[in-house]
Parts: structure tokens; C-alpha cells; sequence
């Protein structure tokens, strides 16, 4: 029986690119034949819902009845694989609730995988929200994202401190999500579409669609390269190398 | 079967080769024909092809991401109307860097559009570099030297530009005496009204303008064989080409 896997993408902060994250990760699973849910905690509304409404559930993560729905759901949902795309600001709160019901615990008894991508800002605040993460990650695969998508600059961290931060964490990882052209990144949210789907030029309903060509070659450079940081961390076999050599079998 | 759409780009790493002047003959080789054809000026500060063709010819900029669009996704149109691109030297690895990162060689492969360079070089070494770069970097993009005779010394720095297998062999455009050199360099000049009107098909200039034109039709047949190859072959090899 294959272990479920939760993947939290998440900051303390707002406006750091979590669900640009969470768009290209979803794309990415989806790309390796790895069937994956996702959870999209800004409710009402939900951004991710957007992009992938197939797979994707708006829920409040403060509710009880939704963390059921999440939670209560990781072993018996047909998708293996749960990504939650955690609401600015709640990231310490979710992984204190994921604590309190136990779930760190079962992660840590081996009897599922949790994944934390965990966004920086460029603030030093964000270091300070490294170091109340660790407190948390004693069992997780712990990524932290840089991300440049937004012409983000990470000047004002000293690479001493930052480290001494970093290295407090067991499995931590570094990945860097580069910058996209911004018409590019304007151009994929109109058409709310996944990045795969932009790249190929398809709309919402998988319709032939007539987005230029050069967009296309921008997301498509642009996400081979944070693909490319994926496949580096071997975030496949974090979470699903079973999972994957099952898919490649089938396709076989 | 509908024609596959050329685009040929005329460009070189060095200046003053004679690219304006191909693509300006190439332009008149599709007007002649009655075919549509739509050019693009990609000289910064300095647009020349367009105050010979203005009718057919579009400033094109590589500035910016609308220049980009306004440039590139007009070659990878399918739509029938042959492309012409005048691409000096200024913005040479400019223009093929953006087109190694859109993947241009694959997008025109799967729209139907036939590309090809042609590439005019010098004596200068950074000629030889440019064209090494191209076949280095663009293995299946048609890649076909352009020697001009009227460049300086061409002669004896051929070996430099060796054939590719996707492009074939070099064309050679005959230099023209300095007298019509300056009858050509006028703007009002045009290449089949002067062919229509004169009653000496033995004159240089028409001699020029007959190797020429059917040095353009040499290439274009190129394209048509190649585009036809690529379609017999089975369709997944064509797929995992262009993917």
C-alpha cells in the first residue's frame, strides 16, 4: 500500500508567489503521471481552484469539519497525493493545528510523507519564520522556495545568518523559482489555465487557443527551469517514487 | 496538400555583407511571382530595407516582449505568406538567443512554416563564429551560406562556412560593377520592373537578377524536398523531432 503524501505550500507573509508554487508543482505531478488533489485555503475564493478546478477543493484550514475533509480523507482518496496551498499568514497555525491532531506524529511513525515548500520573502522577518517552521519539522522534507517570480530581491539577508537559520533544519532544502516575463505571467492569469496547458496552447475547455507564441516560449523556459530545481531536490522520490514506477509500469 | 509557408532570415554577424540587398531580392523574387510576402527591418537605429519596400516591409525591435511577439509570432504563422527577415548584426545573438529560448525550430516545424538562414559572411573572423554558433546551436534549422561576391576576400575564406546537411550547399550572389551598384542603391529601384521593361535580357544587371532569383528558387525547392522528407517519415519520429 502506497503512503499518502501531503505537500503544504505556505508563507507568513502574502504576495510571495505560494500559488505560483503550487500551479507549477501541480503541473509538475500531473506531468509524471502522479494523480494529485489539491486544497486551496483562500477561502471563499480560491486562486488555485482557478487554474486547476478539476482537482482543486477551496476549504477553510481553521474549520474543523474541512481539516476532516483534508485529513480525515489522505488514506482512503483515490489521488495519493494532497497538495494544500496554505492562506498568507496561517502557515505556523496550520503546521501547530497539524501538530495538535497528530498528524506530525504519524509523519513521524512513517505512516505518510509531509512536505513543507516553505516561500520566502525578502524581509529578514522571513528568516525569523525559518526558525519558527524548524520548531515543526523534525519529520518533513522541509524545501524553502526563493522566489523571483515577483523581481524579488533576497539582498538584505546575510548569508551567515541565513544559513545559521537554514541549518537548524534536518532534509532542508533550497530551490529557486526564477523570474517570468511579467506579460508572460499576466498573460497565463487571464487565461487562467495551467502552465501546461498555456505552453500548448490550449484554453480552459482544452480548446485549440491563439496565445503568442512568444508568451509560450517564456512560460515554457520558465517553467523547465523550476522543474528543473524540482528534479534536483528529487521531490518525485520524496513524495511518490512508488507512486511514479507504478505509473511508468502501467504505461509500459 | 497546402504549401508549407517560408521564412527565410537574412542575416550575418558582421555589417555591410549585402543582407539588405538579398532580402530586398528576395522580397521582389515572391512580388514577381505573384506570391504574398511580408518582410521584417531588424536594424536598430538604422532601417533600411524598409525605405526600399515600405509596402511589404515591418519595423521590427527585439526591446521589449511586444517587440518580440509583433516579430516572432508572425514567422511561426502558417498563413501561406512567405516571411522575409532583414537581421543586422547588431542584434544577431540577440535575435537567435530568444529564438533558442522560445524553441523556434520547433514551433515553426509544427505549424507548417519551412525557415531557413542564410547567412552572409566576411573575411572577419567573427563571421566564422557567428555561422559556427548557428550550426552549433541550431542543428535543424536550414543553415545556408550566402557568399556575395562583392564582399571583399570571400573567396579565399569559404572553407570557413562548410555546407550543412539541413541547408545544403552555399549560393553564390555575383558581384555587380560599382555603376549599377548605385543604380540598384537607389530607393525607387525595383528588380522586376526593371526585368519587365528591358528588351536586354544579355545586360549584367538582368543576368544578376536571372542567378539570383533562381538561386532563391534552388532554396526554395531545398525547403520543399526537406519538408517533404520529413513528412513520410512515420508520424511518431516527427513527433519526438519536434517535441
Amino acid at each position: 500500500m502506497t503512503k499518502p503524501a501531503v505537500i503544504l505550500v505556505g508563507a507568513d507573509k502574502g504576495g510571495v508567489g505560494k500559488t505560483t508554487v503550487s500551479r507549477a508543482l501541480l503541473d509538475y505531478l500531473l506531468a509524471h503521471n502522479i494523480s494529485v488533489r489539491a486544497f486551496d485555503t483562500e477561502s471563499p475564493r480560491g486562486t488555485l481552484k482557478r487554474f486547476h478546478p478539476d482537482i482543486t477543493d477551496v476549504v477553510d484550514i481553521t474549520s474543523t469539519s474541512d481539516q476532516m475533509k483534508i485529513f480525515d480523507t489522505l488514506a482512503s482518496s483515490e489521488s495519493r497525493i494532497t497538495v494544500i496551498d496554505i492562506r498568507a499568514g496561517l502557515l505556523s497555525t496550520t503546521l501547530r493545528s497539524l501538530r495538535d491532531i497528530g498528524f506530525l506524529d504519524a509523519a513521524a511513525k512513517t505512516q505518510l510523507t509531509f512536505t513543507v515548500f516553505h516561500i520566502l520573502g525578502p524581509s529578514i522577518a522571513s528568516l525569523e519564520e525559518i526558525s519558527e517552521a524548524a520548531t515543526f519539522m523534525d519529520d518533513a522534507h522541509y524545501i524553502l522556495v526563493k522566489n523571483f517570480i515577483n523581481n524579488t530581491t533576497f539582498f538584505e539577508w546575510d548569508p551567515a545568518t541565513y544559513n545559521s537559520y537554514f541549518k537548524k533544519i534536518k532534509d532542508a532544502h533550497e530551490i529557486t523559482i526564477p523570474k517570468l516575463n511579467e506579460m508572460a505571467c499576466e498573460q497565463v492569469e487571464l487565461a487562467s489555465v495551467p502552465y501546461v496547458s498555456f505552453v500548448a496552447n490550449k484554453d480552459a475547455g482544452g480548446q485549440a487557443a491563439s496565445f503568442s507564441f512568444v508568451l509560450r516560449g517564456y512560460v515554457r523556459h520558465w517553467l523547465g527551469n523550476v522543474w528543473g530545481e524540482f528534479d534536483r531536490v528529487k521531490l518525485i522520490d520524496m513524495v511518490a517514487a512508488d507512486l511514479q514506477r507504478k505509473g511508468a509500469a502501467r504505461q509500459a | 496538400m497546402q504549401r508549407p509557408t517560408p521564412a527565410f532570415i537574412v542575416t550575418s554577424s558582421r555589417p555591410r555583407v549585402g543582407k539588405t540587398l538579398i532580402a530586398r531580392a528576395l522580397i521582389e523574387y515572391f512580388c514577381a511571382q505573384r506570391r504574398p510576402v511580408a518582410a521584417f527591418d531588424v536594424n536598430p537605429d538604422e532601417f533600411k530595407l524598409i525605405d526600399y519596400l515600405p509596402a511589404y516591409t515591418a519595423a521590427a525591435s527585439l526591446n521589449d516582449i511586444r517587440g518580440e511577439m509583433a516579430l516572432f509570432d508572425q514567422l511561426v504563422s502558417g498563413d501561406g505568406t512567405a516571411k522575409v527577415v532583414d537581421l543586422g548584426h547588431v542584434l544577431f545573438e540577440k535575435f537567435f538567443s530568444i529564438a533558442q529560448k522560445i524553441d523556434f525550430a520547433a514551433e515553426v516545424r509544427r505549424r507548417s512554416v519551412v525557415p531557413m538562414v542564410l547567412f552572409v559572411p566576411d573575411a572577419d573572423d567573427r563571421a566564422r563564429q557567428g555561422y559556427a554558433m548557428l550550426r552549433d546551436r541550431f542543428g535543424t534549422l536550414p543553415l545556408v551560406p550566402v557568399f556575395n561576391e562583392a564582399v571583399p576576400q570571400i573567396g579565399r575564406h569559404i572553407v570557413n562556412f562548410p555546407p550543412t546537411e539541413s541547408g545544403g550547399m552555399p549560393i553564390v550572389i555575383p558581384a555587380l560593377s560599382g555603376v549599377l551598384r548605385s543604380v540598384i542603391d537607389k530607393r525607387e529601384f525595383s528588380f522586376i520592373a526593371y526585368a519587365a521593361r528591358t528588351a536586354d535580357t544579355t545586360s549584367e544587371l538582368y543576368g544578376w537578377i536571372r542567378t539570383t532569383f533562381l538561386a532563391f528558387r534552388e532554396l526554395e525547392m531545398r525547403l520543399a524536398a526537406a519538408e517533404q522528407a520529413r513528412l513520410a517519415q512515420p508520424a511518431a519520429r516527427r513527433l519526438r523531432h519536434s517535441a
